[in-house]
């Protein structure tokens, strides 16, 4: 495997036209999935960083595709704005990776995934045609929504070299929460309830641990209003699900990180809905798991990734396997569909983008 | 909306003007009850407005249209939900009595048409006519779909007829004088809505005066395009009315929101002014003793739980909404209940019950229906078409809760 | 309309289900753009899927042009109907087959008015968040094909955002499944909810949609502050968004919309301002409260002469329908307009508004301002007189200047009606030709006969583009394909 690190959009044009294959890495947090063929051209975007375009009074940002997302949260904390969805891996990922694979962390809960933040974007398609999808404003309804589309395509379609998102003011004061419960049904049930009510909460993850399961809730808001808004929420949940009981976070980071203790070799990403969590936790209940935002994403660390695939397949559940040496890191619930299809052949009709 | 509206007849500007304000934004699609049941288009308010207009401009032909016409409600439930302010109400009226002068209808419809311009208007002649429904109710299966429904209508037996006093005097304190008008259908078929309102008027302090002689005011007429009937058949009550009161009292919905549009049926004529003059001083009975006052009713022994059904005429037409509810909820011991989707007409409106039956059917039972979900053991409502409609609707269902006129149930309010 | 294609029509529809006649045929003429009129050749009003689908492919099969149609609400002419065509009205198909308030989803036929879904969760605590101004109409199906906004969308975003699942079939009579009952959607793989969202009708038709449903606020506070001029209600908005705080709606209104739409509600709109700002929190009690003690503390600095804060949820509701009924409502002012939809960056709104008034002097002819301000997203209502010659042609002149003018800013030549019939023209503007050609080739591959509301969205006239780009003439029969 060779390939080149490119530093513009003309270099990545002529990178895609001079081979047959081509695949798209960022800063490769993501070590699944660069198992490629050896005469597969890695084209490395890590090369094209950097902030092009802020503006906090817009909430948009324009970003080249290989900057590491911890570098644009610095950036934007430094205006009071965060990227509302959250991405996973700040530290490690670029955010041209984090939107291509759709990984947004559990602070998504409140206002959205990815999808609902991203504006636009200037890609390359397998034809070597640069262009821009999308637009640069927080609202327009002008054209096919291709930014949208690109969102999870693993740069199977086109290569994003930059990004333009929606970014929200952020709350100045946090406070994390740990519900404990005796059950997964305890939990879920909890999780109902939160689902019933007002109370707006930017986190609601649950995961095992040694006294049953934890339900994680973070509340953003006014320093003065947390601690009342806090009572009232562990009241509620008191007197309508079975709690046992409720601590402060004692770290707000970690609360907010779905993957810490997921430290097996393989871990993966499961989209699922929380009616489907009973009958799917009881066949993984030996693997690490965490189930993010309400439910809705299931995050799995594991040493058997066979019997994750098999489970996945029982369940119509689909998965993206992110880390451990995999040749195809989608798993579970076959996700081809007729309209992608017509996508590829109309933006990689060679088939040249893997 | 653009139009090529050509104005050679009288009402034209003013139809035009009607469409001309309408955008064609679809906000009443939501309120109209016949685009509910039927969802076309043509079917809808926005529909009839382009259809009349299609008719104006000589683009289709107004036999064509006029199903979709006829099919309106008259309901006005699209005038308040019309941002655009289309007096659609105007529009229909007047596109109503241009296609009436010159519509061929056919045979039986003419002369259900004719049956109705002839008799409903006249209590006494209704009377008659009853007796030959009954005969009629016989040769039922023989007649086409217009007649039976509307020897349907037609109860078993009218109640005997019940002359009210020409004055009732105010009881207590005297806060006023009113008239009531006591012309129309409703006094042969349902007598104890006016005693009962004149009742409760006095009861309020005012004197009640009720002219002998009073006719129809001519909305039922208008209703069905009969302009110059209907001017022929108002002008009789004008001058049996004293001029020292203080209003002129209507239970029936239907005739308070068309005597509203008097200056618009008399424009042109050479009593327009005694025409609006009488029309400024019609007031419903719900609205006028809302803004009078109530005095304190009794109330019940044990709670009532009673459901306050909408007429059209009074919500739409004339915006009564709270002021009948505000009376209620004066009386001790009576429960509100609110009917979901209280907006929607139960498909009586008017002589719609006569040329539309099968839609009045759905829109009945319908209504029953919600009603029947609220779970009230009392049904009030301020008009007798609507009383008429759920009294049948609720017998086809079996149910034997009492329906009664707004000022039946106060009345009651005062002697319990 | 072909007779062997009305006969196969005839197999699927009864007749009354079926309209043929001029008379029922010539109120589908337009939808809320009355600019543009045809009449269809006839209208199918489907009550089931398998219906649905059996049309499409008919339609497909026999090479007949199709308009879906909802209510007919569409501002930019998006539901106009094709000459000889069918239009397939989906109003019908309006039942919420689903609710489940627990996960926070609904279930939908693509016929169920907006306002509906509201109405049936808010038993349970929940709301249907995307709130475009004819919402008490306006469909399901619409809103995806136009991705359809409103004034709360600058926190929650627009129609896209709330759409999880969905089943459609396609132009070419594919029927086919995307997304889930997850919150995060499709979320593995290209999102293609987001895709069809938004795909002007050009791809297909929706059956069934899987919605997200948002918790009902605790409390709304809802202030409405009157100035003399309409840059210092712009630049308030600018310093709420300095402050930090999110507001759920920011809208502006102008003289001429105020005086409109307090005619039409009695809202309680002040009369005598320049330009109206509302804008709106929503959340917990207890934020709320909170972040409305730091919003008045804003907007009493902001040089508004008036300020009114909605006491009770009956006048919260009098503002909001006075805002929402404000574009029809000019109807009462002008007997014509055209209803304009252009974003710019928020901070240049503005200048924009300076732009609009030279522009307004410039073709003599009267504009109300209405806009989500919170998101830039400007509503101009051109009024003008149709009966007058050659009024119509000037404010489309005026029209296609605002239009420049937003693209020029940076924006965007429509926030939220779509781009319909009204503005294929100016897409180009707004897009390179190579962007164009792979937004057609991606039609194309999607819909070969183009006959999914055929002369909408692109420029040109009604007949399907004869070039050819990129595709092995075999790939576009499908009879090849290379993933």
């Amino acid at each position: 495997m060779t390939g080149g690190m490119l530093n513009s959009v003309a270099e990545l044009q002529a990178f895609v036209n001079d081979h047959e294959r081509t695949h798209v890495v960022g800063r490769r947090s993501k070590t699944a999935l660069h198992q490629v063929d050896p005469d597969t051209m890695l084209a490395d975007m890590s090369g094209m960083r950097g902030i092009t375009e802020y503006q906090p009074q817009e909430y948009t940002l324009t970003v080249r595709a290989g900057t590491r997302v911890s570098e644009i949260q610095a950036e934007l904390r430094k205006e009071g704005q965060y990227l509302p969805f959250d991405p996973l891996l700040p530290n490690h990922a670029s955010i041209g990776g984090t939107v291509a694979c759709n990984l947004s962390g559990s602070r998504r809960h409140r206002y959205g995934g990815i999808r609902d933040f991203i504006l636009g974007a200037q890609v390359v398609d397998g034809l070597g045609r640069a262009f821009r999808v999308g637009g640069k404003v927080v609202k327009n309804a002008a054209g096919f929504d291709l930014s949208k589309f690109l969102v999870g395509s693993m740069g199977k379609y086109a290569i994003m070299t930059d990004l333009t998102f929606k970014v929200f003011p952020d709350a100045p004061d946090y406070q994390g929460l740990r519900l404990q419960y005796e059950t997964l049904d305890d939990a879920l049930n909890a999780v109902f309830h939160c689902n019933r009510s007002a109370h707006e909460l930017d986190v609601l993850d649950f995961a095992p641990c040694d006294r049953g399961w934890s339900l994680l809730a973070g509340l953003a808001g006014f320093q003065d209003t947390l601690p009342q808004r806090a009572k009232q929420f562990v009241a509620t949940m008191r007197a309508e699900s079975a709690l046992l009981d409720a601590t402060e976070a004692e770290d707000n980071a970690s609360l907010r990180d779905p993957l810490g203790g997921l430290t097996d070799d393989f871990l993966a990403k499961v989209v699922i809905s929380p009616r489907q969590i009973p009958s799917f936790d009881a066949r993984v209940h030996e693997m690490q798991r965490r189930y993010s935002a309400g439910g809705n994403i299931a995050w799995l660390a594991t040493h058997d990734i066979d019997a994750l695939k098999k489970i996945l397949e029982a369940e119509h559940l689909p998965g993206m396997v992110l880390r451990g040496a995999i040749d195809r890191p989608l798993i579970g619930k076959n996700i081809e569909s007729p309209l992608a299809a017509r996508v590829k052949r109309v933006l990689d009709p060679h088939n040249k983008l893997l | 909306m653009r139009h090529q509206i050509k104005s050679d007849d009288a009402r034209a500007p003013e139809m035009a003007e009607a469409i001309e304000k309408c955008v064609h934004c679809g906000f009443c699609l939501a309120a109209c009850p016949t685009y509910k049941l039927l969802g076309e288009e043509m079917d809808s308010p926005r529909g009839r407005i382009y259809l009349m207009k299609g008719v104006l401009e000589e683009r289709i032909e107004a036999e064509e249209a006029q199903p979709f016409i006829d099919r309106c409600l008259g309901c006005m439930a699209c005038v308040p939900a019309c941002p655009s302010g289309v007096a659609y109400g105007d529009l229909l009226v007047s596109y109503r009595t241009l296609q009436e002068q010159s519509r061929h209808r056919p045979l039986v419809d003419g002369v259900a048409r004719r049956l109705i311009i002839e008799t409903l208007p006249y209590p006494q002649r209704f009377r008659l006519a009853m007796k030959g429904g009954k005969i009629g109710r016989m040769l039922q299966p023989f007649l086409p779909e217009a007649f039976a429904s509307m020897l349907n209508m037609l109860p078993d037996k009218l109640p005997p007829p019940a002359p009210l006093p020409p004055m009732l005097p105010a009881h207590g304190e005297r806060r006023g004088a009113v008239a009531l008008l006591s012309g129309c259908v409703q006094q042969a078929l349902a007598p104890q809505i006016n005693q009962a309102a004149a009742e409760v008027l006095s009861a309020n302090g005012l004197d009640v005066h009720i002219p002998a002689g009073q006719t129809c005011c001519g909305s039922i007429l208008l209703h069905i395009g009969a302009e110059a009937e209907a001017r022929q058949i108002a002008r009789r009550n004008f001058p049996l009315l004293p001029d020292d009161i203080d209003a002129i009292i209507t239970t029936a919905a239907g005739c308070g929101s068309g005597i509203k549009d008097y200056p618009l049926l008399f424009k042109g004529q050479t009593d327009l002014h005694t025409a609006s003059a009488f029309s400024g001083k019609v007031m419903d009975f719900s609205a006028y003793l809302a803004q009078l006052g109530l005095r304190a009713p009794k109330g019940f022994a044990v709670e009532r739980a009673v459901a306050y059904q909408d007429a059209c005429h009074l919500l739409h037409a004339q915006g009564l909404q709270n002021e009948p509810r505000d009376l209620l909820n004066q009386v001790p011991n009576l429960r509100l209940v609110d009917i979901p989707d209280a907006g929607m007409c139960c498909g009586s409106a008017g002589t719609y019950n006569l040329d539309q039956p099968a839609i009045a059917e759905a829109l009945g039972k319908q209504k029953v229906n919600a009603i029947l979900a609220a779970g009230p053991d009392t049904v009030v409502s301020g008009n007798i078409g609507c009383i008429t409609q759920l009294r049948k609707h609720l017998d086809l269902q079996r149910k034997n809760l009492p329906v009664l006129h707004i000022a039946e149930l106060l009345r009651a309010a005062y002697q319990d | 309309m072909n007779r062997s294609f009305f006969e196969a029509l005839q197999k699927i529809y009864p007749d009354n289900r079926l309209l043929t006649r001029d008379v029922e045929l010539l109120p589908y003429e337009s939808d809320a753009l009355t600019a543009f009129q045809t009449k269809p050749g006839a209208v199918a009003l489907p009550v089931s899927e398998d219906e649905i689908i059996d049309t499409v492919r008919l339609c497909h099969r026999m090479k007949v042009p199709f308009v879906a149609r909802g209510s007919g609400t569409s501002l930019s002419g998006g539901s106009l109907p094709i000459a000889d065509g069918l239009m397939i009205g989906l109003n019908r198909l309006n039942h919420i087959k689903k609710i489940d308030p627990e996960q926070r989803i609904a279930v939908v036929e693509p016929g169920v008015v907006n306002l509906h879904i509201t109405e049936a969760v808010r038993q349970y605590g929940l709301y249907y968040a995307p709130d475009p101004s004819s919402q008490s109409v306006c469909t399901i199906g619409g809103n995806i094909a136009f991705n359809s906004g409103g004034a709360h969308c600058l926190k929650y975003g627009m129609t896209s955002n709330h759409v999880l699942g969905m089943k459609v079939v396609l132009a070419d009579g594919t029927v086919t499944q995307f997304g889930s009952e997850s919150i995060e959607g499709v979320g593995i793989g290209p999102d293609l909810v987001g895709l069809f969202v938004g795909s002007e009708g050009l791809f297909g038709i929706a059956l069934e949609i899987t919605l997200r449903l948002m918790p009902a606020p605790q409390l709304y506070r809802t202030v409405m502050a009157a100035y003399d001029n309409l840059g210092r209600a712009g630049d308030t908005v600018s310093m709420v968004v300095a402050s930090g705080l999110l507001p759920g709606a920011m809208e502006i209104m102008d003289r001429l919309a105020i005086k409109a739409a307090e005619a039409s509600v009695g809202a309680g709109y002040p009369l005598d301002a320049e330009a109206l700002l509302i804008v709106e929190l929503e959340g917990e009690a207890l934020q709320v409260e909170a972040e409305f003690a730091e919003l008045r503390g804003v907007i009493e600095e902001s040089g508004a002469f008036e300020i009114h804060e909605a006491n009770s949820e009956d006048e919260r509701a009098r503002i909001w329908k006075g805002r929402k009924g404000a574009f029809s409502a000019v109807g009462r002012l002008s007997p014509d307009y055209i209803v304009q939809d252009g974003v710019v960056p928020r901070s240049r709104l503005g200048e924009a508004l300076v732009k609009i008034g030279e522009f307004k002097a410039k073709y003599q002819l009267d504009v109300a301002n209405v806009f989500h301000a919170g998101d830039g997203n400007l509503h101009p209502l051109i009024l003008y007189n149709g009966r007058e010659p050659g009024a119509l042609e000037k404010a489309e002149a005026l029209a296609g200047e605002i239009l420049a003018m937003c693209v020029d800013l940076g924006g965007s030549i429509t926030g939220e009606h779509g781009i319909g019939m009204e503005k294929r023209e100016y897409l180009p503007t707004m897009f390179s030709p190579v962007e164009l050609e792979i937004m057609q080739d991606l039609r194309r591959a999607i819909d070969p006969e183009e006959i999914a509301n055929r002369g909408k969205m692109f420029p040109g006239g009604e007949a399907p583009a004869l070039q050819m780009h990129g595709m092995h003439p075999l790939e576009r029969q499908g009879v090849i394909s290379r993933e």
